[in-house]
């Protein structure tokens, strides 16, 4: 009968896919798919979890598609660091679904929102779960083209204007990714990942053929998760959309890529390493400060979140540049932590601009005294994006540190920690300016907004919050699953073995 | 661009292209074909209808399901009452007697419907592979060996699936680009 590693594999595409089929059914009955997306975003939470629970407790799940053997059928692969993954983002799926009930207008859920989310997140449990390097090509494309219609979901100017430069450059990327594959299967005769890395490691690869096709995956997976001098499309694009959208992409999906790199850039591109780690830590460092420096310099709450997703992408770049145990570790830890963090404080910023209509810092203001509760709720997530110590940024930047230190890179510590001063001062300029001074005087009346609708627009974030501080104070046990999954990614044998079944 | 020849062709050639797609389909296994390409052709003969009659039109002529509905509930047993309601719903475009009893109601068959019913059995079909204890996808057969249709198995109830939802989704892009 049905067995279960099967199934729970399969679940995280399954549901969506099935959540996105049953919402199209109910096309034009907006109530009905809000229903159909919670649950099954709750749904995905649970088989998640479940999966995460197997995985810790078993080891590797595989599954081969259609039952076709390893490295000619397409394979499903569950390690912890994917699990982690698939976890963090319905997690946080769930909670963005739970906000656009009241966070976004009406006219845009009416107009496909909640099938595409529900494939959005389909396409991102895929890019985690699957072991074949074109099958990782098609779930990024699944999930960009949700993006897209996303972006523009709702037609104004802006967001068109935005989504016009997404489109391009990531269509430049899926180009370049779909070259850097071909490239790689003229090489090697192979796409499945388990085996590719069996090949690269043999004597007779060819080296310099094979660093070339993996410029083409550092370009083009470096502008999908939007590293040093490929960032600009990012902050140029994510603050366009309606927050509910946003938040979900802005938090989840330039992770995505870099869960790509790190997964690729341990198991298969491993020609050349030191050529590429070394040019890993100088873009690490540039992603860093330009980040942040961007962020120091706007007053959009948007803008500034938009410039700080990259500059956090700097620190999960560093702890691949890294790579020891100890940094992936970290790396892994601060992925989990900071799409938490990003999708809350893109949250929080929604729930200000939904109720007193503005994002731009200079006409907000007095949210302290008016909403402490959002103030506070503010406060946890910023400080735990600037790392100060209780809270969950804390732990994977004390862990990177720490990696960097022993692998005695102090030039890229020594960046990382001013990079956290800084952005503790952007985080302190956008408390100052909505939080602690006085509303400015505006002649514009605040929408208003019913008891039940403020219940929604607060419980995600709430939800978020709590998961925060859930990482930051039970941190032994959070560093124990990651330092494990670090593990898991670098002793390759253990991938190449559970996919092979030698 | 309505010449009397194009419109008085397409009125005929629809279902020619409907059977060849359906061929083209069942041939796919094997051969070339499938349900891609066996929804493309059985579209083409919609957006030339959509060229010549318009998007209204069409969607009036073959996306709009009329059904009949007895006011009059028979109180004894509602199974004979949905009974006779289907009995009369399927004697297609004839007159019924006592034409005032009758509650008509429009059905429209928009194409996400037939998106979403593609995507539905497509991954439907790797369900079954999967309750039956083998991996998503894998291929159950029936061993039947009927003509035309070859040899049915999960793999059909995909194409099948594919068929559709390229089928519904040609026809969304011609409806929106015909409207513009």
């Amino acid at each position: 009968m049905l067995q279960l590693h099967h199934l729970l594999l399969l679940l995280p595409l399954l549901l969506p896919l099935y959540g996105a089929i049953f919402c199209l059914f109910s096309w034009n009955r907006v109530n009905l798919q809000m229903a159909i997306a919670c649950v099954i975003q709750l749904a995905m939470v649970v088989a998640s979890g479940a999966l995460l629970y197997a995985v810790n407790h078993e080891g590797i799940l595989v599954t081969q598609l259609g039952n076709w053997p390893a490295p000619f059928g397409i394979t499903l692969v569950a390690d912890l660091f994917s699990a982690l993954m698939v976890v963090t983002a319905s997690i946080t799926g769930a909670a963005v679904v739970l906000f656009s009930l009241r966070g976004l207008d009406l006219p845009r859920q009416d107009y496909g929102y909640y099938p595409l989310i529900l494939m959005l997140q389909m396409g991102v449990a895929g890019v985690c779960l699957t072991g074949d390097l074109f099958n990782l090509f098609v779930w990024f494309e699944v999930l960009l083209i949700c993006c897209f219609v996303m972006i523009t979901l709702g037609g104004t100017k802006p967001q068109l204007e935005g989504a016009i430069k997404y489109v391009t450059i990531n269509i430049l990327a899926s180009g370049l990714l779909l070259t850097g594959i071909g490239v790689v299967y003229g090489i090697t005769g192979s796409l499945n990942m388990a085996e590719l890395a069996m090949l690269v490691r043999m004597p007779s690869i060819n080296k310099s053929l094979f660093l070339m096709a993996s410029t083409f995956f550092i370009v083009s997976l470096g502008i999908k998760a939007a590293l040093f001098p490929l960032f600009f499309w990012l902050p140029a694009s994510y603050h366009t959309p309606p927050i509910a959208i946003s938040s979900f992409i802005g938090g989840l999906l330039t992770k995505v890529g870099i869960y790509a790199m790190i997964r690729l850039f341990t198991l298969i591109f491993v020609v050349e390493q030191e050529l590429i780690l070394a040019f890993f830590t100088i873009t690490a460092g540039f992603t860093m400060v330009i980040g942040v420096l961007g962020a120091a310099a706007h007053y959009d709450f948007r803008k500034i979140l938009s410039f700080h997703i990259v500059s956090q992408i700097g620190y999960m770049l560093m702890g691949l540049a890294i790579f020891t145990t100890l940094s992936i570790a970290g790396t892994i830890l601060f992925i989990v932590h900071n799409v938490f963090v990003k999708t809350n404080l893109f949250l929080v910023s929604g729930v200000v601009g939904r109720l007193k209509g503005s994002f731009d810092l200079k006409k907000l203001g007095s949210q302290y005294l008016q909403r402490p509760f959002l103030a506070l709720l503010f406060l946890i997530s910023a400080l735990a994006l600037a790392g100060l110590p209780p809270l969950s940024g804390f732990w994977p930047k004390f862990i990177l540190v720490k990696a960097g230190l022993e692998a005695e890179q102090y030039t890229i510590v020594g960046v990382s920690l001013c990079v956290s001063i800084i952005t503790l001062f952007s985080m302190t300029k956008i408390w100052n300016e909505v939080f602690w001074k006085k509303q400015p005087e505006t002649d514009e009346t605040e929408p208003d907004a019913d008891r039940l609708t403020k219940a929604l627009l607060y419980a995600p974030i709430i939800f978020l919050a709590l998961c925060i501080l859930y990482i930051g104070l039970n941190a032994e046990a959070a560093i124990g699953l990651a330092y494990r999954a670090a593990e898991q990614v670098l002793n390759t044998d253990l991938y190449i073995n559970a996919v092979l079944n030698r | 661009m309505r010449t009397i020849i194009l419109a008085t062709a397409i009125r005929l050639l629809i279902p020619v292209f409907q059977i060849f797609s359906v061929y083209i389909l069942f041939r796919g296994h094997n051969h070339p074909g499938g349900g891609f390409i066996g929804g493309l052709i059985g579209s083409i003969g919609f957006i030339f209808y959509v060229m010549t009659y318009g998007t209204k039109h069409t969607l009036k002529n073959y996306f709009r399901v009329h059904l009949k509905n007895d006011k009059v509930a028979d109180l004894h047993s509602r199974a004979r009452h949905r009974f006779h309601i289907a009995r009369v719903n399927s004697r297609y475009r004839q007159r019924v007697e006592d034409e005032w009893k009758w509650e008509h109601r429009i059905m429209r068959i928009r194409p996400v419907y037939i998106i979403a019913t593609g995507l539905f059995l497509a991954a439907t079909s790797g369900l079954i592979g999967l309750f039956s204890g083998n991996p998503y996808m894998t291929a159950i057969w029936t061993g039947l060996e009927i003509p035309i249709v070859g040899k049915p198995g999960t793999t059909l109830l995909f194409d099948a699936g594919v068929y559709l939802l390229v089928f519904g989704i040609v026809l969304k892009i011609t409806f929106v680009m015909a409207e513009e």
